[in-house]
């Protein structure tokens, strides 16, 4: 009777796996279609899947100001906090990864440990110090604040990968006569790109994705685009589904558009040992 | 061959100049505020001391926004654990390398959404009359109304399925490439012992993985904490107070409800002295 079990775990086991696929994709899928029909085909009781599409609903959210400005923001804000991360965490990470000293313990564990603190406990008292110096609610004040987070996410990763460049590659460049410097820019970053763009893409939809302390550093300039599809939903229950399900659709495209860069980064962290 | 280099000085320290002054200003500084007690209504203010912590620990909302805290904390990272250990250890087992793939791909998009757009999405998919979550509910019972999100009982599980939902099945991802860093011999040896295959993942394979398992799971905790965007979207704390976590309870008392920013900063400091700690012991731990 054994083999007979066997094959029904198998089949059980792949019924689970494609149940957990299709959940994991369905509801966003259904929100996209939703984006795509008239009010009165998504308030039914009956979940409609044949329906006239209309594009009015994105059409509405790309033609309202707020949502365009809140784009514009998003974008700036993130491009900059990122720019800043890879220019100041990537040859920090080399530093780290390559010449070891007796701190470099603690300076992993001080960056990580930047991850503890509270999104509250950092937002508060900025929004306090950026009222006094009248920067709240101004991109420049997000971007620093996000560049704290880039910095440390971009170094914590970036340091691994470059601990995986082979150190061979290395000492034969300086035995070629390249200083350190050069040996950083021509060996090590070309080496380590791969990881790299994934350690970058990675803090990009980390700062796309933040939600708290854009809601307590802005109030009405430098809103992020988050921030504004949450705004949508609070005109209460009148406001059409189909454009809150768009909003939610343009809110998510960017962060998707990392899907193979990220998933490419994931293979190259947990590469199968060769035996 | 290495010869001595500025390299390590200029490269480390702008960076982490400008890491300690972004990290260290608002953190001081919000321990001074802490201490003061000002409000957004005003600019005047006057040191207070220690007299909103004493406030704070006299506060029923506040000890109740205390176990929300833990217990989202609790629920979020149990169930992601066991979802990817169970995802993980079924993808590895009865899924072809092509398939695998695929699964793999499918399991990331739900982390890379912003918390936003995933809170709304079940948003809509938890609404009791048109959501398509409790359509087979409504369906099954003859249009019985479920309503998820607005029941005391259930809320925080609604919520925390989104959690899950965005972490479990990324984790799975992971557990699955680290059971594939596994060398086969250990496994192969176990089933010529005629073990169960639930066993050899019960004794061999996951005892090996204990080590990366347990960072996995700290991440979990340190990502858990990020609560607020979940609940600000989907339930604002309610029903009543029944997902209010200390963020969110912090966040309406400094900026909904009363402008008490000294108040909610003192919530944020015990926060912040509480994850700081626990943290650095787990992870002292999981290094040691």
């Amino acid at each position: 009777m054994r083999p007979y079990r066997i094959r029904l775990g198998r089949l059980v086991g792949k019924t689970i796996l494609a149940l957990a696929g299709f959940v994991a994709v369905f509801p966003l899928a259904w929100t996209a279609l939703n984006s795509l029909k008239n009010n009165v085909d998504i308030i039914t009781r009956v979940p409609r899947l044949v329906f006239t599409p209309t594009f009015d609903n994105i059409a509405y959210i790309l033609g309202r100001d707020s949502v365009m400005t809140g784009l514009y923001n998003s974008v700036v804000a993130c491009g900059c906090a990122v720019l800043i991360g890879v220019v100041l965490g990537l040859p920090a990470a080399y530093a780290v990864a390559r010449y070891p000293n007796r701190f470099a313990g603690d300076i992993q564990f001080f960056v990580l440990s930047l991850r503890f603190l509270p999104p509250v406990a950092v937002a508060i008292p900025l929004m306090v110090i950026w009222l006094q110096i009248g920067l709240y609610d101004t991109l420049p004040a997000l971007i620093v604040t996000y560049s704290l987070l880039t910095i440390s996410v971009i170094m914590w990763l970036a340091i691994p990968a470059f601990q995986s460049v082979p150190k061979e590659i290395e000492e034969a460049a300086f035995v070629d006569g390249y200083g350190a410097y050069s040996v950083f820019w021509r060996i090590a970053l070309p080496v380590a790109a791969r990881s790299l763009i994934g350690a970058v893409a990675f803090s990009f939809v980390l700062v796309w994705n933040e939600f708290l302390i854009a809601l307590m550093l802005s109030s009405s300039n430098a809103k992020t685009l988050p921030i504004v599809a949450s705004e949508l939903s609070q005109q209460g229950m009148n406001v059409p589904w189909g454009i809150l399900n768009a909003s939610v659709v343009l809110l998510s495209l960017p962060p998707l558009l990392f899907l193979g860069v990220l998933s490419g980064f994931l293979n190259s962290v947990f590469r199968p040992k060769k035996t | 061959m290495r010869r001595r280099s500025s390299l390590p000085v200029t490269f480390l320290v702008p960076t982490l100049a400008i890491l300690l002054v972004l990290s260290m200003v608002p953190t001081l500084y919000a321990i001074v505020i802490a201490l003061q007690n000002r409000e957004l209504s005003s600019s005047d203010y006057s040191w207070v001391w220690l007299s909103n912590f004493i406030d704070l620990f006299l506060d029923r909302r506040f000890l109740n926004a205390v176990w929300v805290s833990v217990k989202w904390e609790i629920v979020t990272v149990v169930a992601t654990m066991v979802v990817a250990i169970g995802l993980g250890v079924l993808m590895f087992e009865v899924a072809s390398p092509r398939l695998r793939n695929i699964y793999c791909l499918l399991f990331i998009i739900p982390v890379l959404l912003p918390r936003v757009s995933a809170a709304f999405v079940w948003k809509f998919a938890y609404h009791p009359l048109y959501g398509i979550a409790t359509y087979p509910y409504r369906l099954i019972t003859g249009g019985l109304i479920f309503d998820p999100l607005s029941k005391p009982s259930t809320a925080l599980f609604a919520v925390a399925s989104v959690d899950v939902w965005q972490w479990g099945l990324f984790f799975a991802v992971i557990v699955l490439k680290l059971l594939e860093t596994l060398p086969p011999q250990p496994i192969e040896a176990a089933r010529l012992d005629h073990a169960r295959r639930w066993q050899i993942h019960a004794y061999v394979t996951l005892p090996m993985l204990k080590a990366p398992l347990i960072s996995l799971m700290f991440v979990k905790m340190i990502e858990s904490l990020r609560s607020f965007d979940l609940i600000y979207v989907m339930t604002r704390g309610g029903p009543g107070v029944a997902t209010e976590t200390l963020d969110m309870y912090a966040f309406s008392q400094g900026f909904i409800e009363s402008g008490k920013v000294s108040y909610a900063s003192a919530m944020a400091v015990l926060m912040m002295i509480a994850t700081v700690i626990t943290f650095t012991m787990l992870w002292k731990r999981v290094q040691a």
